[in-house]
């Protein structure tokens, strides 16, 4: 009977503990860079840590997006940390879905972390609503022993400079096309759009809403650029059909010469020769410019946010505050080579000594630029598909593209 | 209330719960959301908007366009779906060995989830690593791979072509058990006053079998209107620039990415009154075919 009751306590204690012990569930893409499970591993040391038990949800992005979206429109509490990309940020924040993080930081948190990165994420009563875990900013790779085999000294300055050594590099049958583009019918392909327009120094969107796109040559000499690549046979064919991944597939297997919107992980995937046929060939550029001496990349880069579903607030910002502090950030870097969102990070000693082509990408980020910041961006985008694919098919000249959109979003001219 | 009835809305109760909550109220709550502006991402707008949203769905060029896309889709794939589904059953009718293997075999496309059978050929028409290519490269039908989905046409021509393969098991086994039903003297009369095969199918099997098939054509016009969203979603995204954007994926984006929740309830509303149409034809049918 004694013994009896104390096998009964002991279960007692141990569901106690169990029921006791806080759990949060956190909701973000797998990070494509991430292939050893780098990220997984973080959040079991945040558990150690804290003691905090943490359901960890990790999937494609537009699988996390579209989860996401749905939960959070129901005002839903399944989520404690959901993943929060720049494109929805304005979206969000109109639709006050997100905890402003302010009254858990610690003060100063922020200082040291890249600005650029810390402004997308602040909403206009200046309160910050996300913190970035993925700096995910875009540069331009290329292919350096296709180019050196082809007699080209240097990468593309500009995009007819690109042109012209495309059509060499595919008159040697060193490369079968000059670049691939994902142009497939989906939200990239409008990352795409403000990539070209940021690279030939036009504009998209204002804050106020206000279309740029419309009247800004740039804008539109970037909408010809793209049309006249497809058209001449630089950019390959299959690009209407392909998404960011069948891009990387495609320059990682040698078929194109030049990446031009690659995430920084794209080097430790050229060295993996599981992947990649291009091993010890890929070099880090500058993104070209419509003119020399013009250049821009794009950032898109994902935060941490709490939900104002959430029960579990103070779990949440803990996990935050772990996984996006110095030490996490540097651990990362150091396991798969996610780019920091702290400044001091990219003249670390060990940082640097692993990637010495970070320098490359710091001389880059300083021109980069984020989307378009609106409340109607997803119609922005559904808008942008249709007719820049239509542009690319040379069904419209991309004039009337432009203006085309202009005209199936005036309802939106001028609204933030 | 007497025992057993009381007994009887006892045992009822938690049905009609399920049914009250997961039909009747969000087709109610549907309802209502239709006739207001819900836009998530900008709520100052929010409050009753009357038909506004319905006068707005005929000006909208993108769900206009999604219209015409369904109803092509849906009458081409549906007609090949019968006369396919009708040919095969009529092979599988006869007597041959491995018959009773084929109608195994047959059914597998159909007993696919829907999301596989996408997948699968998403993966079948991918430019560079596609079956397709494949296959017509090596059989000197193409001199290169083609990125079949770049084109809106072929684009059309593919989502059709995937979705006949899926359904048309469904036509098969549905007519290949009507025509157990054909009496066999009647076929053996007709032969014996010299029809041939095709006279004999169009006075004595279709006459007696059309009802099956008129049923098989209802069905498949209603799943093929607003089932076929994770064929699309998967394997074009409703693109290229809107070419295969069906019903479902512009009520998709409307809702859950423009987050335009009244906006999308009054297409969903339409999409589902134009289904009464079909839906009310299939019910007399299926009527007339129990009491015959």
């Amino acid at each position: 009977m004694k013994r009896q009751g104390l096998v009964f306590l002991a279960f007692l204690l141990i569901g106690a503990s169990v029921f006791a012990q806080e759990t949060i569930t956190v909701i973000f893409p797998k990070h494509e860079a991430d292939l050893s499970g780098a990220f997984a591993s973080r959040v079991k040391d945040f558990e150690t840590a804290s003691k905090v038990t943490v359901n960890l949800i990790q999937m494609g992005w537009d699988d996390v997006n579209n989860k996401l979206t749905a939960e959070m429109a129901s005002g839903g509490s399944a989520y404690d940390v959901v993943e929060f990309d720049n494109g929805n940020v304005a979206a969000w924040l109109g639709a006050n879905w997100v905890e402003p993080l302010d009254a858990y930081m610690p003060k100063n948190f922020t200082r040291g972390m890249i600005p650029g990165l810390v402004d997308l994420f602040s909403g206009a009563d200046g309160k910050l609503y996300g913190i970035v875990w993925n700096n995910d900013t875009r540069f331009f790779f290329y292919n350096a022993a296709m180019l050196k085999k082809a007699g080209i000294a240097n990468p593309p300055r500009t995009w007819d400079e690109l042109i012209a050594q495309s059509r060499i590099l595919q008159s040697k049958g060193i490369a079968k096309y000059g670049m691939a583009g994902f142009w497939k019918a989906e939200w990239a392909l409008v990352n795409d759009f403000h990539f070209y327009a940021y690279a030939y120094g036009g504009k998209v969107v204002d804050k106020s809403g206000n279309f740029l796109f419309k009247n800004d040559p740039n804008t539109l000499a970037a909408a010809q650029l793209m049309v006249r690549m497809l058209k001449e046979g630089i950019v390959d064919p299959a690009s209407l059909t392909y998404d960011q991944e069948a891009v990387n597939n495609v320059f990682l297997k040698g078929d194109v010469a030049f990446l031009s919107q690659g995430i920084p992980g794209i080097m430790a995937y050229a060295q993996d020769p599981a992947r990649s046929k291009v091993v010890d060939q890929i070099k880090v550029g500058l993104v070209p410019g419509g003119k020399a001496g013009v250049s821009a990349a794009l950032t898109l880069p994902e935060a941490y946010a709490i939900p104002k579903g959430s029960r579990n607030k103070a779990a949440a910002w803990k996990f935050i505050e772990f996984m996006t502090s110095r030490e996490s950030n540097k651990k990362l870097a150091q396991a798969i080579g996610i780019l920091p969102i702290w400044t001091e990070q990219y003249t670390d000693r060990d940082l640097v000594k692993l990637y010495p082509y970070w320098a490359d990408f710091s001389r880059q980020m300083a021109s980069a630029q984020g989307l378009s910041v609106i409340t109607w961006y997803n119609n922005f985008v559904d808008v942008c598909i249709a007719e820049t694919q239509k542009m690319l098919a040379g069904k419209v000249e991309p004039r009337q593209a432009l203006n085309e959109m202009a005209d199936l979003l005036k309802d939106y001219q001028g609204k933030p | 209330m007497d025992e057993p009835r009381r007994l009887g809305v006892i045992l009822v109760a938690p049905s009609l719960l399920i049914v009250f909550g997961f039909l009747l109220f969000p087709f109610a709550y549907s309802l209502v959301l239709s006739f207001m502006n819900y836009d998530l991402a900008r709520p100052q707008g929010n409050g009753f908007a009357g038909l506004s949203n319905y006068f707005r769905l005929t000006q909208d060029k993108f769900f206009t366009n999604s219209v015409i896309v369904t109803l092509i889709f849906s009458f081409v794939s549906v007609a090949l779906e019968i006369v396919l589904g009708v040919s095969i059953a009529l092979v599988m009718n006869q007597k041959f060995r491995g018959r009773g293997l084929l109608r195994a075999l047959i059914i597998i496309p159909w007993a696919l989830p829907s999301i596989v059978n996408a997948s699968m050929w998403s993966w079948i028409l991918n430019a560079n690593y596609g079956a397709l290519n494949a296959l017509l490269s090596q059989l000197g039908l193409i001199h290169a791979y083609r990125p079949w989905i770049a084109d809106p046409g072929w684009a059309m021509v593919m989502i059709v072509l995937a979705n006949v393969w899926k359904e048309t098991p469904f036509t098969v086994i549905l007519v290949l058990a009507a025509l157990q039903g054909v009496p066999p003297h009647l076929m053996e009369a007709a032969v014996v006053d010299g029809a041939g095969a095709i006279r004999r199918f169009l006075n004595v099997t279709l006459p007696l079998i059309l009802q099956i098939v008129m049923i098989c054509a209802l069905l498949q016009i209603i799943w093929s209107l607003l089932h076929t969203f994770e064929l699309v979603y998967v394997v074009t995204r409703g693109g290229p620039f809107n070419s295969t954007d069906i019903i479902p994926m512009r009520i998709y984006w409307q809702t859950f990415k423009a987050l335009r929740f009244g906006y999308g309830a009054s297409m969903a509303y339409l999409a589902a009154l134009a289904l009464l149409v079909p839906g009310i034809f299939y019910i007399r049918f299926a009527y007339r075919a129990t009491v015959e």
